[in-house]
């Protein structure tokens, strides 16, 4: 069956340019507050943590 | 997070990932050459926290001799690393190093994560190579770019992860960086709007 490739409007542009912005916003704001627990995390417990991250 | 920072050097401890490691594994090989680099890349955030990965570790290695190369090839090559995109030391000299292309090392018979190495090209190049953060990191030591260019150039650059970056590493150490350096590393670089958006505002606007 051939694929329909959406036709985007100008509409639909704002719409993923707005998605972008707010995906970008909640990422940030998880450095934030990721920030913020490292900071009174001690580097055992992070590091730990980190360490199942890069080490699956 | 615990740590000492005097001057340009910065001193703590924490469970080693394998990347972690590998970087010391691989930075121990460069001091035994006595190569002096600075490490560059995201690997920094990563080191001091930032929940993600990388395929490969970015440094500058101070310009050598040929001869100086080959050693340090060698001594590479028998701690278990292979450049993966040269065949021999002498091609990896001379069609890359000198061209001012980098070289990959990674494990013998891997791929990532890699180690990508350059000689300095450019005066920020240059910069980073002479003005070295040093972190003692359980016992031992690696070299760094200074925090203050690192969130400037991380900045500059301008990927998101490189964005998320920057702002991980001014929310990590804010009270400790030299705030007026990182100013004129970022007036230096152009990214004054960057950095309004991404550093100095308390919450994140977009």
């Amino acid at each position: 069956m051939e694929r329909q490739i959406p036709k985007l409007t100008p509409k639909d542009r704002l719409e993923m340019a707005k998605e972008k912005q707010r995906n970008m916003r909640q990422r940030m704001e998880f450095v934030d507050l990721h920030a913020e627990w490292l900071r009174k995390t001690p580097n055992k417990v992070w590091s730990k943590q980190q360490k199942v991250l890069l080490d699956p | 997070m615990e740590f000492e920072f005097k001057g340009n050097r910065l001193k703590f401890d924490k469970e080693l990932s394998n990347l972690d490691k590998l970087v010391l594994k691989f930075v121990k090989v460069l001091d035994a050459q006595h190569v002096d680099y600075v490490i560059i890349s995201g690997y920094i955030a990563i080191l001091f926290g930032r929940s993600r990965n990388t395929e490969d570790v970015d440094l500058f290695v101070e310009e050598m001799p040929k001869e100086q190369f080959i050693l340090l090839w060698n001594a590479l090559g028998e701690a278990g690393f292979e450049c993966i995109n040269a065949g021999a030391a002498e091609s990896a000299y001379e069609e890359y190093l000198k061209d001012q292309l980098a070289i990959r090392f990674a494990v013998l018979g891997t791929i990532e994560p890699n180690f990508e190495l350059k000689f300095p090209k450019t005066k920020y190049n240059r910069y980073s190579l002479k003005n070295k953060l040093f972190v003692e990191l359980n016992g031992e030591e690696l070299r760094t770019s200074e925090l203050e260019l690192q969130i400037a150039f991380k900045l500059y650059l301008g990927a998101d992860k490189d964005l998320e970056d920057a702002r991980h590493l001014y929310k990590v150490f804010k009270e400790h960086l030299n705030i007026g350096l990182m100013q004129a590393h970022i007036q230096a670089l152009g990214v004054a709007k960057q950095a309004e958006r991404i550093l100095w505002k308390d919450k994140y606007q977009s």
